[in-house]
């Protein structure tokens, strides 16, 4: 049992030092310029842009309308009752700015844009063309991992930010006929309780969700050896994981805040 | 004799789907052009993926162009790889480029001083050798074996480097594409010194082509020299693989 707790644990640590590393990697990429390959390095960081960012929008608008819908409908309705309509905006605040926004815009980047990535990386290795690129002295980091990280980390930022307002704002306008507090009043408690923790805190855990969700599908996207049927096991594995380590980041992010 | 480009010193290394273990000690001088030649699983797919430097072996150590790849850190690599073109038996095209995109990456992304007009000529040039013009824009998935193949083997030469490997270069080519390869390979050869290691499955009209053939079996070299001396020397089992 002891020997497995070992066994497991240093296998954990060893799985976050190789998503470390190729982290590093990448960011090294990014921060020391090089002439070469810019322009293609540069296609693929606008091709990941469109697809994670872009195509991602309808999906994102759809959900943190429905959410904002419920969660503007509950506060909205039950805290007045209560006779604390005054902590409307606080409430919506935490939950949407702090912590729902962020969470919700990483799982479906994980869901859309995660699980592409492992599956496109997953057979570039099986038909060798990551062996090809290395043999035609292309670095994978530079080529292939690096604009995928930043133009997930670039989506998952701005997506994060969108779909605050959205739930927010979309969420009231949708909401209106069930709630007894007026449009102005709303927004004045939104704005209230608004601080630039919170709007920090939103951009500090999409920056953190984008790294860690495109570090740990691009490893297990070149993690796959040899066979296809490797690939939907290690998109599977990249997907949890990618769930659990968001969790993690967020807990160790918002808990300092409340000690 | 020429300086060597690639030596395989006391080289032992175990054959994946083989009980045998690959064991040789070779030396290709500059601008040779050699054969690996013999059955399925005697060990020429491993001698190509040693030279370029994807396998590292149990024992020995691997030189090309003078770098030991045991020695060379992966960051380091790069300029190795420069001077050489590989093709192996999965050429790896990128899937999601055209045949005209995937010729063009290596000078696009290593040759940034080049203009966009001077790189598409030269990509083009090749690929007119090869008989592949028509096929520009055709993605990876629309082509047959043999047009992949010919794809990566342009794709190899686009840096013209010193040392090119190929493993299994005719597997899919008919006779008349062969030749087209055979021809083609020798024009470079004559323009511009390059060592040339191809593995190959099948006897085939490009073995004409050669200065030396290197005969395998069960991992070890059992015949080493042009395709005269080999011929009266390689065991009769072994004698159709260099007719």
């Amino acid at each position: 049992m002891i020997e497995w707790v070992g066994r497991k644990t240093i296998a954990g640590y060893t799985y976050l030092a190789s998503l470390a590393t190729l982290f590093t990697q990448a960011v090294l990429d990014l921060v020391l310029p090089t002439q070469q390959g810019r322009r293609d390095t540069l296609w693929v960081l606008i091709r990941q842009i469109l697809f994670t960012g872009v195509d991602a929008l309808p999906v994102t608008t759809v959900i943190a309308l429905l959410l904002g819908i419920i969660i503007v409908t509950q506060a909205g309705t039950q805290l007045p009752r209560l006779g604390a309509g005054g902590l409307v905006g606080g409430i919506i605040v935490v939950t949407v700015v702090r912590e729902l926004g962020p969470l919700i815009t990483a799982f479906i980047v994980v869901g859309r844009s995660g699980t592409a990535i492992a599956t496109e990386l997953g057979n570039m290795s099986v038909t060798r063309e990551v062996v090809a690129l290395r043999l035609m002295g292309i670095s994978i980091s530079r080529f292939v991992i690096m604009p995928r990280m930043v133009g997930m980390v670039l989506s998952m930022l701005c997506l994060t930010l969108y779909f605050d307002v959205v739930a927010v704002l979309g969420g009231y306008l949708v909401a209106d006929v069930q709630l007894t507090i007026p449009f102005y009043a709303f927004v004045e408690s939104i704005t209230k309780a608004l601080s630039t923790t919170d709007v920090l805190m939103t951009a500090i855990k999409g920056l953190s969700f984008g790294s860690a969700v495109a570090a740990i599908c691009c490893y297990h996207g070149l993690a796959v050896r040899s066979s296809f049927t490797e690939v939907p096991q290690q998109t599977t594995r990249a997907m949890i994981n990618s769930f659990v380590l968001c969790l993690l980041i967020d807990v160790v992010v918002t808990v300092p805040l409340y000690l | 004799m020429n300086e060597a480009v690639l030596v395989l010193e006391q080289v032992r290394t175990p054959m994946a789907g083989s009980p045998h273990v690959l064991d040789v000690d070779l030396r290709i001088a500059a601008g040779e052009f050699v054969a690996l030649v013999g059955p399925s699983r005697s060990g020429k797919s491993l001698v190509i993926e040693l030279a370029a430097g994807l396998v590292r072996p149990e024992a020995g150590r691997v030189v090309l162009l003078g770098h030991e790849w045991n020695d060379t850190p992966e960051s380091e690599q790069t300029p190795v790889r420069l001077r050489v073109g590989t093709v192996l038996q999965q050429p790896g095209l990128l899937s999601n480029m055209t045949v005209f995109n995937n010729v063009l990456l290596p000078l696009r992304y290593h040759r940034g001083a080049m203009s966009d007009r001077d790189r598409a000529q030269a990509v083009m040039a090749e690929l007119e050798r090869l008989g592949l013009s028509a096929l520009r824009d055709r993605f990876p998935a629309e082509l047959n074996h043999g047009e992949v193949r010919r794809a990566a083997i342009a794709r190899a030469l686009m840096l013209d480097p010193e040392v090119l490997l190929l493993d299994d270069p005719v597997a899919g080519l008919d006779a008349e594409l062969v030749l087209v390869l055979k021809r083609h390979l020798e024009e470079r050869r004559a323009h511009h010194a390059m060592t040339v290691v191809a593995a190959l499955r099948a006897p085939s009209p490009f073995i004409e082509a050669v200065d030396r053939l290197l005969v395998l079996r069960d991992g070890r070299v059992v015949a080493d020299g042009t395709r005269e001396a080999v011929v009266g020397v390689v065991p009769e089992s072994l004698r159709m693989y260099v007719a």
